[in-house]
């Protein structure tokens, strides 16, 4: 026998119809507010998601994400998993008919979500990479044999070949407590949950 | 000097903000002002009504009106002034609506600044002079440019009234886009069957058509134009040729139909169309072989009336009018900027006047629907809306009448093609109009597909078929749809030589590029140039229906101007003093109305400014090296005395 799935109605008072003036606010902080605020211009045609290679893939669909900003939907939101399947690609804001700055607006979502502790798995494990090796994807034997083909020297001048800045860029993350945000664990250099 | 001076509330507009009973006994303190009130509304009966009271008994021979802008109501008080046996020109109007209340929200600063904007204002009046109306001759003819739906309904209602009008078009046959489409909204009537009667507008004893003619030079101003039009080599005389026929049919050379969205071909002498208005054909210089090789000549040998000139030249015609209409219609956005729509790379992507032309029974196709790729006979189609509308990267605006063409031709298909698969990828649909919603539910229940999803993409499959992706954003799903052939229905834009003609005739263009309109709600067919008038697209896009409406509208406003044979004028225009002036030119350079020229005087030169084209702009005036120009109703002792006022003290 199928339950019903139960739905109820969603009381407009309920939700938080201050978060889309968070979520301008906190972007105004890195892209300055001419950015965040094209959010306000939305009218949910489509054409992002649509855009989207990952929503061809994933249950992530930009233009959702949007409407509940824009409704006050914010737990919903920040907790979402979906919010971290964005590949960044910009497809979306190319073809914005109405001129929102997509990535950049799920950008500032997810710099929310991760303060209130919501960031994805592999986005954590991806910064414990930078905590250990200045990059979140260190470089391998063959990337070293296409640098050398290029005429480039084979590891470039970043930590790879000052091992001696990694402490001062640790140092950075420290400061910044971006080893709380991802949970970082100097004692064991590993994230304490994974 | 006995001035009056009135404080309108407007409702609460001032009233609202400004302490209109402090302002009145503050006016009434100035210099030689008798009398100061205020009213709820001044431009009410009972409001004028108050100011004739005072001129009549207290003698007034200047007037204030604190109130709204005198973009507004000015006239409405020189014409009091007037009828009360006073020069309107001695009068003045303080803005205390939209540069005060309407601006300000602290109380006591906007009454303060009210102060200041009322003693300028009877600064100013003391000094104003009075001044006499220039009146001009009207030239009771109108020129109509361009042939479309528009032009021809303006020319027809001129022409009915007795009015001579010369319509010039430049294609060589009139009609119009409107001449192109198979069906039209929402009665499905055949276009070419409702516009022919009006057509036949070149029977009509009090029309004069120019074909394959462009406007060459406006000079003149409102009542009196001089019109200088290129009619462009026929290569045919009109005069002989009665339109037979045979030389496009015997001539050998083929080139690809613009008229037909390059579906088809045509020969390289044609008509557009055949019902074309006039029926004489024009030959393409570009492409005919007399031209391109030297040899030929086939329809000089077949033309049964030796109608050929392969020398004929261009003629420059000059005609006399004294309004102009501008009716030159739109042009079909070129979707081929919007990569991911594939618009010129993948065959049956087509545009919507396309697909006009290939279901068009006189089209490419004699109206059998083949798709360009293999001539295939499609049955699953996609129609994409808002193409380079609606979209900040291309058109912000709506192109208005997309909407209802797709649901019209999607319905025409499932229709006549039962069988026939047909998606609508939509943004919203608008469909206000009378007989219009009801026409798309009808589409709906014929099974119509419509997708709510601005298409993301369009991907071209190995054999010629089209893959639309999209979100079907009511489901949430992201969706592809599979189909033949795909119409992308295109904005309208302003047509490619309307900059030209906007700078021929002085005129303005929003920022959309379509010409603007004097006021978007009260004159939308005046333009800024007195005497010239919009219809129809070229004002922004509208359909049928609207543009007819239009298009009536303007030959209104043109033949309540050229039903005068006189026309009266605001004297307030620019003047040179003459033992002042030196002549260099600086004046004429600035000024963008052509009223200045520079005429010889006893040996020497000196500017001469023609009034009636003057706008009273000012350009002139502070181009002037050595104070020659002046301008009338704001000479610098007027400037001055407000100035003054305004560095006072209240």
């Amino acid at each position: 026998m199928h339950m019903p799935v139960i739905k109820s109605v969603i009381r407009l008072n309920d939700l938080d119809i201050h978060f889309v003036d968070e979520v301008i606010k906190t972007g105004s902080e890195v892209f300055g507010e001419d950015v965040p605020k094209t959010i306000m211009a939305c009218m949910q045609c489509g054409r992002c998601s649509g855009s989207c290679p990952s929503g061809r893939r994933t249950a992530f669909r930009t233009r959702t994400i949007f409407r509940e900003v824009m409704i006050g939907f914010r737990e919903k939101v920040l907790s979402s998993d979906e919010l971290w399947y964005c590949t960044t690609c910009y497809t979306c804001q190319e073809r914005c008919p109405r001129g929102v700055k997509t990535t950049e607006i799920i950008r500032i979502l997810r710099n929310i979500a991760a303060k209130e502790g919501y960031m994805a798995k592999s986005h954590k494990m991806a910064a414990g990479y930078v905590f250990k090796t200045g990059h979140a994807v260190a470089i391998n034997e063959e990337i070293q044999n296409v640098r050398e083909e290029l005429g480039l020297s084979r590891l470039p001048p970043t930590t790879h070949s000052h091992p001696e800045a990694l402490a001062k860029l640790q140092d950075i993350l420290r400061r910044t407590h971006f080893d709380e945000l991802v949970g970082f664990d100097w004692e064991t250099m590993e994230l304490k949950e994974v | 000097m006995n001035i009056g001076v009135y404080v309108c509330h407007c409702g609460t507009n001032i009233a609202g903000v400004i302490d209109v009973e402090k302002v009145t006994e503050y006016a009434a303190t100035l210099d030689g002002v008798v009398v100061a009130r205020n009213y709820k509304y001044m431009c009410s009966d009972p409001g004028k009504e108050l100011i004739r009271n005072d001129i009549k008994e207290k003698n007034l021979d200047r007037v204030v009106v604190a109130a709204c802008s005198p973009t507004m109501h000015e006239k409405t008080y020189r014409d009091v002034m007037e009828e009360m046996g006073g020069n309107p020109f001695l009068f003045e109007m303080a803005n205390i609506r939209e540069q005060d209340s309407w601006v300000h929200t602290d109380k006591d600063e906007a009454t303060e600044k009210a102060y200041d904007l009322v003693r300028m204002a009877v600064a100013k009046v003391r000094k104003n002079e009075p001044l006499e109306r220039i009146e001009i001759p009207v030239t009771q003819r109108a020129l109509v440019i361009g042939g479309g739906v528009a032009g021809m309904e303006a020319s027809l209602d001129l022409a009915e009234q007795g009015y001579e009008v010369i319509l010039v078009e430049k294609e060589q046959s009139i009609g119009g886009h409107m001449s192109q489409l198979t069906k039209t909204f929402p009665t499905l009537d055949c276009p070419m069957c409702i516009l022919a009667p009006k057509m036949a507008l070149h029977e009509h004893k009090n029309i004069t058509i120019y074909s394959f003619s462009e406007i060459e030079e406006v000079s003149g101003y409102v009542g009196n134009f001089e019109v200088s039009i290129r009619k462009k080599a026929k290569s045919v005389i009109e005069d002989l040729c009665n339109g037979c026929g045979l030389c496009q049919e015997k001539c050998p050379t083929k080139v690809l139909s613009v008229y037909d969205g390059n579906l088809g071909m045509r020969k390289a002498i044609y008509t557009l169309f055949p019902q074309a208005v006039p029926r004489i054909p024009v030959l393409d210089r570009e492409n005919c072989l007399m031209f391109t090789k030297g040899k030929c000549g086939v329809c000089k040998k077949v033309c049964p009336t030796d109608a050929i000139d392969y020398e004929q030249q261009d003629e420059i015609v000059t005609e006399k009018v004294g309004a102009i209409i501008v009716a030159t219609g739109y042009a079909e956005y070129d979707p081929s900027e919007i990569a991911e729509y594939g618009y010129g790379r993948y065959k049956n992507v087509l545009t919507g006047l396309q697909f006009e032309r290939l279901t068009n029974a006189s089209g490419p196709t004699l109206g059998a629907l083949k798709r360009p790729s293999d001539g295939a006979t499609p049955k699953r189609f996609a129609f994409i809306q808002c193409v380079g509308s609606r979209d900040v990267n291309t058109h912000e605006y709506c192109s208005k009448v997309c909407c209802m063409y797709t649901v019209k031709n999607a319905r025409l298909l499932r229709d006549e093609h039962p069988e026939s698969e047909v998606y609508v990828f939509y943004t919203d649909v608008r469909s206000a109009g009378k007989g219009y919603e009801e026409f798309y539910k009808i589409s709906q229940e014929k099974g119509v597909k419509f997708v709510r999803g601005r298409a993301s993409e369009i991907v071209g499959l190995p054999d010629d078929n089209l893959l639309v992706r999209t979100e079907d954003t009511f489901t949430g799903n992201v969706i592809e749809a599979e189909v033949d052939m795909v119409i992308l229905a295109c904005a309208l834009l302003p047509t490619e030589d309307s900059a030209k003609l906007r700078d021929i005739l002085k005129i303005s263009e929003g920022t959309d590029g379509f010409f603007l309109e004097a006021h978007p709600k009260l004159r939308p067919v005046d333009t800024l140039t007195d005497g010239v008038y919009i219809a129809g697209c070229a004002q922004g896009p509208r359909d049928i229906a609207d543009t007819v409406v239009h298009a009536k509208g303007a030959a209104s406003g043109a033949s309540v101007l050229i039903s005068h044979t006189k026309m009266s004028l605001d004297p307030i225009s620019a003047y040179s003093d003459e033992s002042v002036c030196r002549g260099c030119g600086e004046c004429k350079l600035v000024c963008q109305f052509g009223a200045i020229e520079i005429e010889p005087l006893d040996g020497r030169l000196i500017a001469n400014v023609n009034e009636v084209l003057c706008k009273g702009c000012g350009a002139c005036v502070g181009a002037c090296c050595n104070g020659a120009m002046t301008i009338k109703h704001f000479k610098d002792e007027q400037i001055n005395s407000m100035i003054e006022a305004a560095m006072e003290v209240a």
